[in-house]
């Protein structure tokens, strides 16, 4: 334990030296923006509850440094830093005249982005499952999805990680019906005190069905059906029946 | 003076007729004939010479505008203390990465090492060994949501305030422990204070709950753990 933590504080040491951002020292050029609303608000920290401690006036020009969420950190011509909302960013513009555009996420982004992530919950085959999927947007009806999953049930347990296609019929709705259908790698590890000694590794394939909803900014719920047939070396095939609800969000 | 005469009365009529000539009503006002479709506007261009176009000379330039970096994502090490229920309280040393999708949300996942102590029953009962040594390792991971609902500063002295929140978090994961793999629920609450914009300090206490039935009945055990920890913003 202590070998392992030592070499643990000595990695993470390593690491925040090498990897951590230096902000002082790297001479960046940032995007110089100019406000059009009479003012800008600048508050201490990247949320709507901390204080106004700046104010930029029309037509001042100030420097982003960072975003963080939907919050950008600026910094005025008099060296004053503060945190803008992205809502408020809105109201600036570029040195050639064109408006900023702060992807802030709302109802379009969710009918049309180019990667979302999520985290589900649910059963398969009787087990707790959780799993991990991600998905990119070929077009805004059809994603390729990667899923990552492990179960755990009273028998055995396993994982499962599954590569597949979802069409999402109308995606401009808010709550959006999707079909999809993949194959996969499932992976078993029966308990100590059943028969089956060794772990197994079977192909499966897929079709499920699901309900996308948006909630609110980045965020959306989603449920899901499939139905899993695993390809087992016997003479029968398994079908194992899967749903999951979570929450996800797009980017 | 008959002369005269005429000439004053010519002199009359002349200037009265010019007048008349020059006055206009405005009902005598009328557009000025349009001229023929292709044929006058045919020949004034005919006769008219080309205008000159002006062709700019400089390139536009493009103006590459700088990205603006995201710092959504951070990644630390926590170390503390967990209470395995059964198996005494051991030290915990554990992974996080934490994603912040807005300011009030963010999704976490850990994973954390530990090893389980003796029982009640070993330590009374001298030799005898519940476990091995391989079943008393202790690890689970968690994938969390957390929400940050009491946002506020840290102060320290007069020129030193540091961004803080208290924030709530609840997950599922799983938990490796005595032979077995159990499905958890974990949930806690935590408070980062950010000494930059970069470094965040953690302090967090959960509760991991699983089922198990390591002593042959189904129970459920609650393993409460507090843990101290740095994460950086990338």
């Amino acid at each position: 334990m202590r070998r392992s933590l030592t070499s643990a504080v000595l990695a993470f040491a390593i690491w925040l030296a090498w990897f951590a951002p230096t902000p002082g020292l790297a001479a960046a050029e940032h995007l110089q923006l100019f406000v059009t609303a009479p003012y800008l608000e600048l508050h201490t920290g990247p949320g709507r509850g901390y204080p106004v401690r700046w104010v930029v006036g029309r037509g001042e020009a100030f420097d982003v440094l960072m975003r963080r969420t939907d919050w950008y950190k600026v910094r005025t011509e008099r060296g004053e830093e503060g945190w803008a909302a992205g809502r408020d960013m809105a109201l600036t513009r570029l040195a050639d005249g064109s408006p900023f555009i702060a992807n802030m996420g709302n109802r379009a982004g969710f009918t049309s982005h180019n990667w979302e992530a999520g985290v589900l919950a649910g059963s398969f085959g009787g087990a707790s499952l959780i799993t991990l999927n991600g998905a990119g947007s070929l077009t805004d009806n059809l994603k390729v999805e990667l899923t990552l999953g492990q179960y755990l049930g009273n028998v055995s347990n396993g994982y499962i990680a599954t590569l597949g296609l979802s069409h999402i019929i109308w995606p401009g709705w808010r709550l959006s019906p999707f079909l999809s259908m993949g194959t996969g790698i499932n992976v078993i590890e029966p308990k100590v005190s059943l028969v089956q000694p060794v772990n197994r590794r079977d192909q499966l394939g897929y079709v499920g069905a699901g309900l996308r909803f948006y909630l609110t900014r980045r965020f959306f719920l989603r449920a899901e059906y499939r139905d899993n047939v695993v390809f087992t070396k016997s003479d029968f095939n398994e079908v194992d029946q899967e749903w999951k609800l979570g929450c996800a969000f797009f980017f | 003076m008959e002369t005269r005469l005429r000439l004053l009365f010519l002199a009359c009529a002349s200037v009265a007729l010019g007048g008349c000539a020059s006055l206009h009503w405005p009902w005598h006002h009328k557009a000025p004939p349009q001229p023929a479709a292709g044929t006058s506007t045919t020949e004034q261009t005919a006769d008219a010479t080309p205008p000159t176009v002006i062709e700019p000379e400089v390139e536009r330039r493009q103006v590459k505008v700088p990205a603006i970096k995201a710092h959504n994502l951070e990644l630390g090490a926590y170390y503390g203390e967990i209470s395995i229920e059964d198996f005494g309280t051991s030290r915990l040393l554990g992974y996080r990465a934490d994603y912040h999708v807005t300011e009030d949300i963010f999704f976490e996942g850990t994973y954390g090492q530990a090893k389980g102590g003796e029982t009640s029953y070993e330590l009374l009962n001298g030799n005898v060994q519940l476990l091995t040594e391989a079943e008393r390792r202790f690890t689970y991971y968690d994938l969390s949501l957390g929400y940050n609902f009491l946002p506020g500063e840290v102060f320290i002295g007069k020129n030193l305030a540091m961004t803080s929140a208290l924030y709530m978090i609840g997950g599922i994961g799983a938990v490796k422990f005595a032979g077995d793999q159990d499905f958890s629920v974990d949930f806690g609450a935590g408070y980062r204070v950010l000494p930059t914009d970069w470094l965040a300090i953690h302090l967090d206490m959960k509760d991991l709950v699983f089922r198990t039935n390591i002593f042959g009945v189904n129970q459920l055990k609650n393993n409460l753990q507090g843990f101290i920890g740095a994460t950086v913003f990338f």
